[in-house]
């Protein structure tokens, strides 16, 4: 009787163990394309693949050459070795990695569920129109394969939630020029709200903010930058920035102000409103028109007073180093000062790539 | 080894025997340069930059003559001077990983390089697809802005593997929903409009190219192969600017004569007996050092088939109403052979191998062209392991020549050449 009560209990641990674990919903996104508030709604805790810089990419490059983006590499290597904690992956589509990468993901990554969500890249009407048929699709498969019902009350309450996080961060990261802010302590805050259930991080943005609000006035030896480019997903490079005498103020990352630069609109239907917001929010190099993306860093540098512009991108990272030279002519011929770098994806310090910084922040004081 | 290369060695000799009809090139290439000029001239004819997988028929149907980036970066590349060109890009802060077609551009653009050497002039509106590459419309767009002309792009979706037939309607939707907002932008920046007839007219033609591009691959499965990837990949320029015009129509029908003569002889483009192994190239050819095609027949192989310049034949084709031939089009930008998705490459590269009967397959793994060279060792191993044939992957850059090194290419190429060999003999 013993023997059957305690098997029990191990199946029922095995299964509730299983569950938890089955509510990560994870979502391969180069930028920040992915409807998140569908995956909420869906019932499941959206988690943003962004790999692990300290696990070597040999998995992935079993599959995929060294000239393909390390971000990339990564997340497929974490694909690769946690897929089967998450109830399913949905690609969004970004860069050129996202629909080449499906194709193996599908081959190598065991997963239950699978989804491509093809993001248009315009803005026009008849994108409109593609961008509905994409939410529907994505709503029909989640609702076939979990058993569940998206309703547009659903969809509506994680909106709300949504805007809650993304109002809590425009006040966390407004701190960042007032404050003595790391580099590192914005980017954790960020990649907790991409990867963690989305109650845990409202509960916790609320004491961050009250705990940064708390932090000494900015320290007088750091000069005040806006970082653009590639996104940074490893604290350690920003630990590099910081080192340097950097501070990040403003940014256009996704992994950064592009996920909570504007609110989803208060809209009839819920599908409109998710639909006017994903393909309205600042744009990154994955979407046109370079115009667009220099507006935001514009309005960015407009609102607040910054010493530089870090502009990077990660090697491999085609987009963004293709922006780099237009963006930066056009920021450098209002007149500010503007250092463009490209960085491996590698958790140890570059040393190159700090004297550089360092020789710039120099010669800003020496020009002071 | 030893053994192959005295075969190689005494192979040295081999050269492949070019169609009669080959020189003939010159009068497409002579039609299309001095259309350029006349276009240039003539106040009301219009001119734009238009790159791979966009539907060039349009620009006929418009009147508007098709400059291609692409190709004249090829031309750089073929006349030693992308090197050069890529370097100055490089110069202006281009990354040297970025591809090297764009980068060539910029510099033929920026150092106002001669036609004849890869140069192009100032168009006056930039057209292009994101169908095979972001990049495409990245550098277009970065061209397009310096040379403040206006710019427009065709968001394709992608049929990514496994995409249902439902998801393929939505997507071809959205493609023909943006013909009309081409229309809609010629007509603003030019004030041409859309001719319905004429539309028809240059499908037909379009058609007509296409169909004997294919004819000439049906011949190509013939043994020996009467017609070589080296040769192909300079006489398929006419379906890169020139489908729907009669120029090219008149040179591939000759080409095509010329084919049929030889397999009725029995005869292949190498010395009888010589061709020892068929070979299917996968990707863009190193346009600065094409001899490298030339070169293989020194070991008894040939290129038999490559995807490449299939790509470039759809057969774009006149439907019952302009709504459907949209559809139809919009379909075919969709499922370019040089972008097909990891399945149906596989697919249809292992169905190439049956029908072309191949004893190998080299795919460039070309670090200007990631999107291509993506899914490159899954389709290396499937091929391997369905079809028992020996594959090659060749890293190195379709423009940049500082990506080719000679001896380490030779070393690769004679191992594949070995593995070839072995296997026929199992």
């Amino acid at each position: 009787m013993m023997v059957i009560w305690l098997n029990s209990l191990t199946v029922l641990f095995f299964w509730s163990k299983r569950l938890s674990k089955m509510e990560k919903l994870a979502y391969f996104d180069s930028s920040h394309e992915m409807p998140l508030e569908i995956i909420m709604a869906a019932g499941v805790i959206p988690y943003k693949i962004m790999g692990d810089v300290h696990k070597s990419n040999d998995p992935a490059d079993k599959y995929l050459s060294s000239f393909f983006c390390p971000a990339a590499r990564s997340w497929l290597t974490e694909g690769l070795a946690h897929s089967k904690e998450w109830a399913g992956i949905i690609f969004a589509q970004g860069c050129n990695s996202t629909n080449r990468h499906y194709d193996i993901w599908k081959v190598h990554v065991e997963t239950p569920f699978l989804h491509w969500f093809g993001a248009p890249l315009l803005e026009s009407d008849a994108a409109k129109k593609y961008y509905r048929i994409e939410l529907q699709r994505l709503i029909s498969h989640l609702e076939n394969h979990f058993n569940v019902k998206i309703t547009s009350e659903k969809i509506r309450e994680a909106i709300g939630k949504s805007n809650e996080i993304k109002k809590n961060l425009q006040r966390l990261c407004a701190l960042r020029s007032q404050k003595d802010i790391p580099n590192r302590d914005y980017l954790a805050a960020m990649i907790k709200c991409l990867t963690c259930p989305m109650d845990d991080v409202l509960a916790w943005l609320d004491s961050e903010i009250t705990s940064w609000n708390a932090r000494p006035a900015f320290p007088s030896g750091k000069k005040r930058f806006l970082l653009t480019g590639s996104d940074v997903t490893y604290v350690e490079w920003m630990d590099t920035l910081d080192d340097c005498g950097i501070r990040i103020v403003r940014d256009d990352l996704s992994v950064g102000e592009r996920f909570f630069a504007t609110l989803i609109p208060d809209k009839d239907d819920p599908l409109d409103a998710l639909r006017e917001y994903y393909m309205n929010i600042p744009k990154p190099a994955t979407r046109p028109t370079i115009q667009k993306r220099l507006d935001y860093l514009y309005k960015a540098l407009g609102e607040t007073k910054v010493d530089g512009v870090l502009s990077q991108n990660l090697k491999f990272c085609e987009p963004f180093a293709y922006d780099s030279v237009p963006v930066n002519n056009a920021l450098k011929a209002k007149g500010y000062k503007v250092i463009h770098l490209e960085r491996d994806f590698s958790p140890a310090a570059d040393q190159q790539l700090a004297n550089r910084l360092m020789a710039f922040v120099e010669m800003m004081e020496g020009a002071e | 080894m030893d053994k192959v290369k005295k075969s190689g060695n005494n192979a040295r000799k081999i050269k492949l025997k070019t169609l009669p009809h080959a020189k003939d090139l010159k009068w497409p290439m002579l039609w299309w340069i001095g259309m350029e000029k006349i276009y240039r001239m003539l106040p009301w004819k219009k001119t734009a930059w238009t790159c791979a997988a966009f539907p060039i028929e349009l620009m006929w149907i418009y009147d508007i003559f098709p400059d291609h980036p692409e190709n004249m970066a090829t031309v750089a590349a073929a006349r030693k001077q992308s090197q050069r060109l890529i370097e100055h890009a490089e110069s202006m802060g281009f990354s040297r990983d970025l591809c090297s077609y764009c980068k060539t551009n910029v510099g033929a653009y920026d150092t106002k390089i001669k036609k004849t050497l890869g140069g192009i002039s100032k168009p006056d509106i930039v057209v292009c697809t994101n169908a095979i590459c972001d990049t495409h419309w990245k550098w277009f767009q970065i061209m397009a802005d310096k040379m403040n002309v206006p710019f427009f792009m065709f968001d394709i979706p992608k049929s990514v593997s496994g995409t249902d037939e439902k998801t393929l309607e939505g997507n071809i939707d959205y493609v023909v929903n943006q013909f009309y907002d081409l229309m809609t932008f010629i007509e603003k920046h030019t004030g041409k409009k859309m001719n319905e007839k004429r539309l028809y007219k240059v499908l037909d033609r379009s058609m007509e190219l296409s169909n004997l591009w294919r004819e000439i691959f049906e011949h190509r499965k013939s043994v020996p192969s009467p017609y070589s990837g080296a040769e192909t990949s300079a006489a398929f320029f006419p379906l890169v600017v020139l489908p729907g015009v009669q120029i090219g129509i008149n040179f591939f029908k000759n080409i095509l004569a010329d084919i049929k003569n030889l397999t009725a002889k029995g005869e292949g483009t190498m010395p009888k007996g010589q061709e020892k192994y068929r070979v299917m190239w996968e990707g863009i050819p190193f346009w600065y050092r094409m001899r490298f095609m030339y070169d293989l027949a020194q070991y008894g192989a040939v290129i038999a088939f490559e995807p490449y310049t299939y790509s470039f034949a759809p057969m774009k084709k006149k439907c019952l109403t302009m709504e459907e031939t949209l559809r139809d089009v919009a379909k075919l930008i969709m499922d370019t052979p040089y972008a097909y998705n990891l399945e149906r490459r596989i697919e249809n590269f292992e169905k190439w191998i049956d029908e072309y009967k191949l004893d190998g397959v080299i795919l460039h793994e070309n670090m200007s062209c990631r999107p291509s060279s993506a899914g490159m060792v899954d389709l290396a191993e499937a091929i391997r392991r369905d079809k028992g044939i020996p594959v090659l992957i060749l890293q190195c850059d379709m423009n940049d020549p500082r990506a080719y090194s000679e001896e380490q290419i030779k070393t690769r190429v004679e191992g594949f050449i070995e593995l070839m060999e072995a296997n026929k003999k199992r």
